[in-house]
């Protein structure tokens, strides 16, 4: 059979399945290098169901995706039959301002979800990078998140529900739109950081909570990394209780805000909220540490920035590799100290922010001015990253110049027992049909 | 192998005296804190987790039921065995392995405590914060099986939000890994789909807890209403007022009167309802937020706010809230408690409609609820000596749960499903949900060794749902 002949084939499927419209055969874009012999846009979770259905029953290989923001992530699939679009899940399942729950598709923005419940005085906690292209499904498959990671806690802690199909092409739910519910699996948790490998996610069900009338943010600067985080330490033992605590490197200041007068030091940032009083007490907390403050759109500004750490060290050092840690609180000082020397020994810039006060880091780096760094010094600095990695750590390459790609796993210090792992793949997904050779599986 | 030989290979496993097997000790293990009951075969103590796996060798290899049990104060029937099974009882590995201040953590053995960990780390200024009405007896293990909840849950969240590892032995014997000290892990989340599986994927033999900090300030506040209606609707005006008490229970008049004659916690007795609601963090904050509440109770018609003044006043309103259970059992024979769920808009009128359920089947139906976050716990009185009336309790909280169900909520919130929900999964969940939940339950417990009949449905129960049916209860003990 030719490519030609299976092509159209899977097209007149996808065709009958969700209307010639939504079917594009030899789509432009690529995954990791790899051309797509098709891209499908299902309007609705039992087309999602029919298409993976139908992949399953012909072992095809689907790749899900949201606004494509975090495609550049896992290693290169071999193949790819299907692009799995979900922006045409669009739809508001459920809206209860009066009870801080929202429920709505896998297609809708972090944005557009963001300023619908902002309207109604709410906020929604999830922050990852791009909010206008990124997805809430693939916000939750790359259980990727932004600094107000540290108010609200993660994730698995605000999706009180989901919708998925399998990758046999089961409909299936977990969870539901009240903010306590115990029954069932916790399907939620399953899918969160799956990174599309169990089920596309068709819908999602989140608490929300009050936005908050005011909140100012203070900034104090360090000479070296041990002191700046010595300072969040002595924030995390007293009562305040900020709703960003974010680390910044003196290179990272510098890619964030250009003009930033604080470059050559570490800076802690700290988001508070609350009335004048509440303000006024981290103040005084936080006494004459604070090297200045941020308010305001000046402020939104910033966190949205800091936010988007990523993208943007992709935008301004296109040859560059971005790394995520979660990491023990203590482990954070000796990792950030081994990433700096890996990365100098290699001729590489580096640069980390990081949610210190729950353990997160995501730390870039790319050839030094006046450097030569080949590929090989970047897989010898993951590498090195990575061997030097304390139990308990989980570290992810988000992203790498391509052919470094092939010669690092993205995925690395998996805690948890591989061989239980595979026993859920094979449950959801037994023929493998979904980022077939993406992840760690 | 008779059971005689299962006995004697236990107590090669564990130890001689770490085996029960005369029926007048194994009934003390048929029941749990709810209404059903089911003697063991034999139960066993062990110490280690090696004793775990090869205890878990033997059963899977006998195809013999075993269920893991730590001080059976669950009331969903978790932790019964089936008849003739093995019951895996935590009660001599309770140990705090570690506490880890700097990276907020300790690691238990499953038979610890929920308050002695608590208690253990409080000299630290730090604490664990679930905190089940149970938790002077129930165990971090129970906690982690039924993913408990408690008052707290409202802004702290259940026991899933503050487990981040397990060492686990699954039912091959094989003793795995999950996650560990950092708050999140690459890789599945194992850890989450564990905690809440009711015992049906393994064994958590040590768990890695979050420690959190002791608030700065505290206020607990009691606001008393004429009506139970009033106090509904005061909770979503809480709520939509954009303030989130760190607990918010509302207790109505019958119960407040039952707890005040057991215990003095100092209940208004000619209340209609009241609303005990917690309010922590920096002090500032905290005394914001306690006037803005009373504010918005005083809006919704409260008679009266009442703050209490010292630590031992506040110890005195929540040890009505978490003794109210002591204290239904001296005005009726049993009690039956449900933990249904509904959106917090939702409570006056299931409130409204638990009262009607209460006149239909000639029941008085008691409420004492974490009100903020929706989960009610009707408290259905009836004398189990009396079949019919135990046939009307069941029937009075099926109507609630459908409700429940109706009105976008769920039909647990902190209990788990067990034994005794487990015919309402399939109108909360489609075949198909359940289908694929249960394709997770057989990638680890394929042969059913691990809490069999327990979560999930039997077939026969998703026909039975649909027509008028028997409760299951009802049918397993011949009435």
């Amino acid at each position: 059979v030719s490519t030609t002949t299976t092509a159209t084939h899977l097209g007149r499927e996808l065709r009958a399945i969700c209307g010639a419209e939504y079917v594009v055969e030899g789509p432009p874009e690529t995954i990791l290098g790899e051309a797509p012999a098709i891209a499908v846009r299902p309007g609705s979770a039992d087309e999602v169901a029919a298409i993976l259905h139908f992949a399953n029953e012909d072992r095809l290989s689907v790749v899900p995706a949201g606004g494509l923001t975090q495609q550049h992530t896992g290693s290169r699939p071999p193949q790819v039959d299907v692009l799995l679009y979900t922006s045409r899940l669009t739809e508001v399942e459920h809206y209860d301002a009066g009870d801080l729950t929202i429920g709505v598709g896998a297609g809708w923005t972090i944005g557009r979800l963001s300023s619908k419940v902002a309207a109604d005085n709410l906020f929604f906690a999830g922050d990852p990078a791009s909010p206008d292209r990124a997805t809430i499904g693939g916000m939750l498959a790359t259980g990727l998140y932004g600094p107000h990671r540290h108010g609200y806690g993660g994730l698995r802690d605000y999706c009180i529900g989901v919708r998925l199909v399998t990758g046999d092409g089961r409909k299936a739910k977990g969870g539901g739109r009240v903010v306590k519910n115990v029954a069932g699996y916790d399907m939620m948790k399953l899918l969160i950081g799956s990174w599309g490998t169990l089920g596309v996610i068709t819908s999602a069900s989140f608490k929300l909570f009050p936005a908050p009338r005011q909140t100012q943010t203070f900034v104090s600067c360090f000479p070296t990394a041990a002191e700046a985080l010595q300072f969040r330490s002595r924030i995390l033992r007293s009562p305040l209780d900020p709703i960003c605590l974010e680390l910044l490197s003196p290179r990272a200041s510098a890619v964030l805000t250009p003009s930033s007068p604080a470059a050559a030091l570490w800076s802690i940032c700290l988001r508070a909220a609350g009335s004048d009083a509440v303000l006024a007490r981290y103040r005084a907390e936080l006494g004459s540490a604070v090297t200045h403050e941020i308010r305001a759109e000046n402020e939104h500004g910033f966190w949205d920035r800091v936010a988007d750490f990523v993208p943007m060290v992709q935008e301004q050092y296109p040859r560059s590799a971005l790394i995520s840690m979660t990491l023990p609180l203590a482990d954070l000082h000796p990792v950030l100290d081994e990433f700096a020397t890996v990365a100098d020994s290699n001729g590489l810039t580096s640069a980390a922010v990081g949610r210190v006060g729950v353990g997160h880091l995501l730390v870039g780096m790319w050839t030094a001015d006046g450097a030569n760094s080949t590929s090989a010094n970047f897989v010898r600095a993951v590498s090195g990253l990575r061997s030097t990695l304390p139990r308990d750590a989980g570290m992810t390459v988000l992203h790498c110049p391509d052919e470094v790609r092939a010669e690092i796993s993205a995925w690395a210090a998996i805690p948890t027992d591989v061989k239980s792992m595979r026993a859920v793949k094979q449950a959801l997904d037994p023929n493998n049909v979904l980022n077939r050779e993406r992840f760690v599986l | 192998m008779s059971l005689p030989q299962v006995v004697e290979q236990l107590r090669k496993i564990a130890g001689r005296d770490a085996v029960l097997d005369r029926p007048e000790d194994l009934m003390l293990y048929e029941y749990d804190a709810g209404i059903r009951k089911s003697t063991p075969g034999a139960v066993v103590f062990p110490q280690t987790t090696e004793q775990v796996s090869q205890i878990m060798k033997l059963a899977s290899a006998m195809h013999m039921p075993v269920v893991a049990r730590g001080a059976g104060t669950g009331l969903s029937g978790g932790a019964i065995s089936q008849p003739g099974g093995i019951v895996i009882a935590f009660s001599r590995m309770n140990k705090i392995l570690e506490v880890d201040v700097e990276n907020q953590r300790a690691v238990v053995q499953p038979g610890v405590v929920n308050l002695q960990l608590s208690e253990h780390v409080s000299h630290l200024g730090l604490y664990f914060a679930p905190d089940p009405s149970s938790q002077k007896a129930c165990t971090i293990g129970g906690n982690v099986a039924e993913n408990s909840g408690g008052p707290h849950t409202l802004m702290y969240g259940v026991t899933v939000n503050h487990v981040t590892g397990l060492e686990v032995v699954l039912p091959s014997g094989e003793i795995v890994h999950f996650g560990g000290k950092a708050a999140e892990s690459c890789g599945y989340d194992m850890t989450g789909l564990f905690v809440g599986s009711e015992g049906t994927i393994g064994i958590a033999t040590a768990i890695t807890v979050k420690l959190l900090r002791k608030p700065e300030k505290v206020a607990t506040l009691l606001a008393i209403f004429e009506s139970v209606d009033d106090a509904g609707r005061t909770v979503s005006a809480i709520t939509a007022a954009g303030i989130t008490p760190a607990a918010l229970e509302m207790l109505d008049g019958w119960t407040l009167r039952t707890i005040e004659a057991y215990c003095h916690a100092g209940y208004p007795l000619d209340a209609g309802a009241v609303l005990l609601i917690e309010l922590d963090g920096l002090r500032e904050a905290v005394e914001e937020q306690a006037e803005a509440v009373s504010a918005v109770c005083v809006q919704q018609k409260a008679r009266e706010v009442r703050r209490a003044k010292t630590e031992e006043e506040r110890a005195l309103l929540w040890k009505g809230r978490k003794t109210a259970f002591g204290a239904l059992g001296r005005v009726s024979p049993s009690y039956y408690t449900q933990d249904g769920v509904v959106p917090r808009s939702k409570i006056a009128a299931t409130l409204q409609f638990i009262g009607e359920v209460s006149k239909k089947y000639d029941l008085i139906i008691g409420n004492i609820f974490h009100a903020g976050d929706g989960n009610l716990h009707p408290l259905i009185l009836f004398d189990i000596r009396f079949p019919d009336q135990l046939e009307r309790a069941l029937t009075a909280s099926e109507d609630i749960l459908q409700y429940c169900i109706g009105v976008g909520g769920s039909i647990t919130g902190e209990h788990g499903v067990g034994m005794e929900k487990r015919n309402l999964m399939p109108v909360l969940f489609t075949e198909q949900d359940l289908d694929v939940m249960i394709s997770l339950r057989n990638a680890f417990n394929g042969e059913d060794v691990l809490n069999p009949e327990k979560l999930f449905p039997t077939p026969r129960m998703c026909r039975e749902v649909s027509g008028p049916a028997r409760h299951p209860v009802l049918a397993q003990e011949g009435m």
